[in-house]
């Protein structure tokens, strides 16, 4: 058993007043673990996301991310945190007036790293995703497959000790998911912690990884090969 | 992390170049706004122009009875002359008076034709060393009301100028501080326009881990340039508005001791590249916090 990178404690997330997102959500996320969250739009699979990011605060319950409890963390230590959580979205979110080498080398900046290893190390990870030549192309010239890889770029480019991917593959056609999802793994393989919300269910079944389902905010399954529903 | 000044302007540079639509907008809406406070500045500094003129030119004048004997309006003379605040006394007899009166209202024969020669009353212009000494000596020529009929002194002038011009001023001032509140809200609100166009990209730029600070600055340069531009150009114009009032008011103000000096043009644009860029910064900040939130 290695340490707990992500660990969940009795969450409990109530939006407004009776919105009811998570109920007493306890899970464990190994470091270099690869877990899929499964379930439903509306299962709580993005509010996990949200919180491990301190997008949003707990409603009860205690998370600890990487060692540190969230709640320990001030408002202005909040950027920091986020460096350590490598963010991939269903929709890309990449900015639409830089280059896809721009995307990257802005998550670099943000984090105050030199220009001269930006220089160097933005053209390493967009070969490493297969842009090489996309480098100078600006979101809307790329196709949704390249985006992604372009926002995957974007997330791992400074090595975090976790990556996130909210339906990573949402807006992809079946090949282009498998060669996403073929992408994460190889990140996740260097020994990155690597969540994944998906319910794209052949997704899942063809990985063969742990996969945690929920279902109206709380956990009803969790198997460490698991498929993403049980077999009948 | 370390301040990173060259990013921040590059994004700024970058952003104003890629939204023109919403810099103009923004440097409009300041140009605008400080248009109105600079013509306030404008207004203001040429009524203390008028008064502060006033003020300088300070003569007392006794002006006689019709019936006053010269002998009676000699020995008067004389006497003033002996007062130690009096530099120097001109006697201006009715006729002179007239003569003055025609000559000042000569391209208007329709007032000057019907009046006789003798309906203004003969005077002394009494120059003073010490114009605050203007009270005293209109006290003196008080024992003389048996040939002196009215005192006149820009004193009176000066005090019911003041009275009116506090009035203007502190209305000017007023409607100059309301006008920069309005000024901030009306330029935030086009700054906000334009970040919330751009919400989703602070969204990312805040999910990547950047700080509030890496996020905000480039928007504040951007506002700051704006800001600086808008205060410019509002400069230009008041600048260029003043030169055409002295230059009018010249011919149709003859009267009126208006001058171009009156108006600092180094502190009209320093006032206004100072305003442009407080609204463009504040304005920026403020527009942000909320966007912020995440």
């Amino acid at each position: 058993m290695g340490e707990a990178m992500i660990l969940f404690d009795n969450v409990t997330k109530v939006y407004g007043r009776d919105t009811v997102a998570l109920e007493r959500v306890d899970l464990e996320i190994e470091a270099g673990e690869f877990v899929f969250l499964v379930g439903a739009s509306g299962s709580g699979k993005s509010t996990i996301m949200r919180l491990i990011l301190k997008e949003v605060e707990p409603t009860a319950g205690s998370i600890s991310v990487n060692g540190t409890k969230l709640a320990s963390i001030p408002r202005r230590r909040v950027p920091h945190h986020r460096r350590n959580i490598g963010c991939v979205f269903q929709d890309f979110k990449l900015l639409p007036n830089k280059t896809a080498a721009e995307n990257v080398a802005y998550a670099m900046e943000v984090t105050g790293q030199r220009r001269r290893s930006i220089r160097i190390k933005v053209p390493q990870i967009l070969s490493l995703v297969g842009l090489a030549e996309k480098s100078e192309k600006y979101p809307h010239e790329l196709s949704g497959g390249q985006q992604q890889r372009v926002s995957i770029a974007r997330a791992f480019v400074s090595q975090p000790p976790i990556l996130i991917a909210d339906e990573p593959t949402g807006n992809l056609d079946p090949d282009t998911s498998m060669d996403i999802m073929q992408l994460l793994d190889r990140i996740h393989r260097i020994g990155t912690t690597v969540v994944v919300a998906t319910h794209d269910r052949d997704m899942v079944n063809a990985l063969q990884k742990r996969v945690v389902a929920l279902e109206d905010g709380r956990v009803v399954r969790d198997k460490v090969k698991g498929a993403y529903a049980d077999e009948v | 992390m370390r301040f990173n000044l060259g990013f921040s302007l590059r994004e700024a540079l970058k952003n104003m170049r890629l939204n023109p639509l919403m810099s103009i907008t923004s440097v409009v809406t300041t140009f605008i706004c400080l248009l109105v406070l600079g013509v306030g500045l404008l207004v203001s500094a040429h009524v203390e122009g008028v008064v502060s003129a006033v003020r300088q030119d300070v003569s007392v004048e006794a002006f006689f009875l019709q019936d006053a004997s010269q002998e009676e309006m000699d020995r008067v003379r004389e006497t003033v002359e002996g007062y130690p605040e009096v530099s120097e006394v001109t006697y201006v007899s009715g006729e002179e008076a007239v003569e003055r009166f025609r000559q000042t209202f000569s391209e208007r024969p329709d007032i000057v034709s019907d009046l006789g020669d003798d309906f203004l009353p003969a005077s002394l212009q009494i120059q003073l060393e010490d114009p605050g000494a203007a009270d005293d000596v209109a006290r003196r020529l008080e024992g003389e009301r048996s040939v002196v009929e009215n005192i006149d002194y820009p004193q009176r002038t000066i005090e019911r100028l003041d009275a009116v011009t506090s009035y203007v001023i502190w209305g000017l001032h007023g409607a100059t501080a309301l006008f920069l509140v309005a000024s901030v809200l009306l330029i935030s609100n086009t700054i906000r326009l334009s970040i919330f166009a751009r919400r989703q990209e602070i969204e990312v730029m805040k999910l990547v881990g950047a700080s509030d600070g890496f996020v905000r600055t480039p928007f504040l340069f951007e506002g700051l340039a704006q800001g600086l531009v808008g205060g410019g150009l509002a400069a230009a114009a008041v600048l260029w508005l003043n030169s055409l009032f002295v230059e009018w008011s010249g011919t149709a103000l003859p009267f009126v001791p208006i001058s171009v000096t009156a108006v600092n043009s180094l502190f009209v644009l320093g006032v206004l590249l100072l305003a442009g860029a407080s609204i463009g910064v504040l304005g920026s900040f403020l527009s942000m916090r909320r966007f912020l939130k995440i």
